[in-house]
């Protein structure tokens, strides 16, 4: 055997905030039930027991006091656990506008391009996306084919917490050459905290892919409000959030739009602590603001993305245009504005 | 055209005479009385006789629990679902099988790490009720019980192109077997300490306390005890992050 192996060795335990608690109990006390939790389930991923919930409800472990081992795994891996908020633009090597003349997508279709240049390049063999149902209940879909992008639902942007970070374990586990990841900042952080604390995730974990975003919903909330307004999510083909408007297009091609001040109310609590808008994490962050309609803005973060960027160009898969990054700037303050950390009392 | 002409034919006895006829039926009387003392027949009159079997036949299943290091294996392979690992009072687990499902494909056998499981050539499943089907593992541990009658064992040879069964006055053994080859033991240690989340599956999962786990200024330190693991590879197995590998000893 190659490679050292070891009879006796140690791994550092997280801090435990208050004497006698099991680990998962502290996490619930100071993230879950203060209400800064970004539901990104990164906890849930390295459960050992899979004992902690995530899905449409908020993070939970239910019996934890009996079943949790006390590992503090939950904790070393979560984004919110010493919370200090990620803002800014980040840094980037380069800012496109484009479009893929391949994929339609929510946008430019471009994080769809990204994974399947990716998996032609054979830099990864598998990435974790996000579909849905006929409720636009999110659905999680392991691809691991170029093929498999051409689902009609597949692409496209759910407003709902999906539990991308739980099944990258499985996916992780599995890989031979390497997974791409797509996820909302919160996700991105959880994936990087991942990679931190288990080697094997830093390793296998090639492609990060951040999604630019404000805020995200309990779909059960969402579909509750949208009933509410009498929208039949069952018959909507797109819903997207622009310009302060929430859109939902239906299959005869009519839209109906609400100003997003009225969904206030059932914003979580997390999103409300969040002022990572851009994903500074990612290792390329894909967004609709900062481009004409039917593009993507596109923050290209590190080598490997760049590499993918340049073979993306050497294809001529997409077409490009004049990205605005004053805009995404613009959006970037107001997300640090709208979400001050920590929350500002309410009388 | 040709006309269709039907005639009638009569078969007629042939024409023989009375010495004929007598010699006819002393003949047939001959080979009858013969065949009722020293028969030509291919079939086994089982459970009096029994068919000799190649040592490595595929039949039930006995144990051997000094061997057996609890690792599963068994159980994992098994494709009938036959085989429930039941825990002993020593804390580990051992199998028992169930014959109502097993089909006799010997993958246990064959994956058992240790030879704890050893191949007999009784065939004989016949129960008196489903529950007796199960055999348990204390039942494993004895020879299949059964009844006995047979004093004779069948040999089948192909001679001028007939088959032939040769009969040899012995009761057959039925629990001759080949050795079992097995592998070194195996003993497990910590390959990627870097992916270990200090979870403690693996102390919670070692049926033999190989395992110890002690938290000194807040690090969380595990040992493995060479003497007391067996290398049945529970924890590998259970270890959520791949942490943990078998390694030769
Ligand atoms: C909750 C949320 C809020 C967003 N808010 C903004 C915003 O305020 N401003 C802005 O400019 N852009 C926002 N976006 C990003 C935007 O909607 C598009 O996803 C982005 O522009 C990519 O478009 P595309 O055509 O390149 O992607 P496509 O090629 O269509 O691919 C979309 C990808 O998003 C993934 N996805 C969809 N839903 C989810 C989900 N719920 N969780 C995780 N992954 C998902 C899919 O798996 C797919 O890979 C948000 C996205 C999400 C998921």
């Amino acid at each position: 055997m190659a490679e050292a192996c070891y009879l006796c060795w140690e791994v550092e335990l997280p801090e435990r905030r208050k004497k006698g608690m099991k680990y998962f109990g502290i996490l619930k006390e100071f993230v879950i039930d203060s209400g800064i939790c970004s539901h990104c389930t990164t906890c849930a991923n390295i459960c050992p027991v899979r004992g902690i919930t995530a899905g449409d409800k908020p993070i939970d472990f239910p019996n934890w006091i009996e079943l949790c081992v006390d590992c503090g795994a939950c904790i070393r891996v979560c984004p919110r656990w010493n919370y200090v908020p990620l803002k800014g633009m980040g840094d980037y090597i380069e800012i496109l506008g484009a479009k893929s003349k391949r994929f339609r997508g929510q946008d430019g279709g471009l994080v769809t391009e990204i994974i399947a240049s990716a998996m032609e390049m054979g830099e990864i063999d598998r990435a974790i996306f996000v579909g849905r149902d006929d409720e636009w209940k999110p659905v999680i879909i392991h691809v691991k084919s170029v093929e498999q992008l051409e689902g009609e639902r597949i692409r496209g942007t759910k407003y709902s917490f999906a539990d991308v970070i739980v099944e990258l374990r499985d996916a992780v586990f599995h890989t031979e050459k390497g997974v791409g990841v797509i996820g909302t900042p919160c996700m991105v952080s959880g994936v990087r905290k991942l990679q931190k604390v288990v080697k094997r995730y830093s390793e296998n974990v090639k492609l990060v892919v951040g999604l630019f975003c404000t805020e995200n919903f309990y779909h059960h909330q969402l579909s509750e409000f949208l009933a509410e307004k009498g929208i039949d999510l069952t018959k909507a083909v797109k819903t997207d959030i622009k310009k302060g408007k929430f859109i939902v297009e239906f299959e005869d091609g009519s839209k109906t739009s609400f100003s997003v001040k009225e969904f206030d109310e059932i914003i979580p609590s997390g999103c409300k602590v969040c002022q990572d808008f851009s994903g500074v994490e990612s290792d390329v962050s894909v967004g609709s603001v900062g481009t004409p309609d039917g593009y993507s803005t596109v923050m290209v973060r590190t080598e490997i993305a760049k590499k993918i960027m340049d073979y993306i160009r050497k294809k001529d898969y997409v077409e490009f245009t004049e990205p605005k990054p004053a805009v995404v700037e613009k959006l970037v303050k107001y997300k640090v504005k709208i979400h001050p950390y920590p929350p500002e009392k309410k009388e | 055209m040709r006309s269709r002409i039907t005639r009638r034919v009569r078969i007629k006895t042939p024409d023989l005479n009375l010495v004929d006829r007598v010699k006819g039926h002393i003949d047939a009387i001959v080979t009858a009385a013969f065949q009722a003392i020293f028969p030509d027949r291919i079939t086994i009159q089982y459970p009096r006789e029994r068919r000799d079997v190649p040592d490595n036949f595929r039949g039930m299943i006995q144990f051997d629990i000094n061997k057996c290091i609890s690792c599963f294996q068994c159980s994992f392979v098994c494709p009938a679902n036959a085989i429930m690992m039941r825990g002993a009072p020593d804390g580990r687990y051992y199998p028992c099988i169930d014959y109502t499902r097993c089909i006799f494909c010997h993958f246990c056998v064959d994956t058992c790490p240790r030879g704890a499981l050893l191949r007999t050539k009784i065939h004989d499943v016949a129960f008196s009720s489903m529950e007796e089907m199960f055999a348990t593992t204390e039942e494993l541990i004895e020879p299949p019980e059964m009844l006995r009658e047979d004093d004779t064992v069948i040999r089948y040879r192909i001679e001028n192109g007939d088959l032939v069964l040769e009969k040899i006055e012995e009761i057959a053994e039925l629990s001759t077997r080949p050795e079992i080859q097995v592998s070194p033991a195996k003993l497990s240690a910590c390959a990627h300490p870097e992916n270990c989340i200090a979870c403690t599956l693996c102390y919670l999962t070692c049926p033999s306390n190989a395992i110890s786990v002690k938290v000194v200024e807040g690090k969380r330190t595990f040992e493995i005890d060479p003497k007391l693991c067996t290398g049945c590879g529970l924890c590998v197995k259970e270890c959520p992050t791949c942490t943990l590998t078998l390694i030769e000893r």
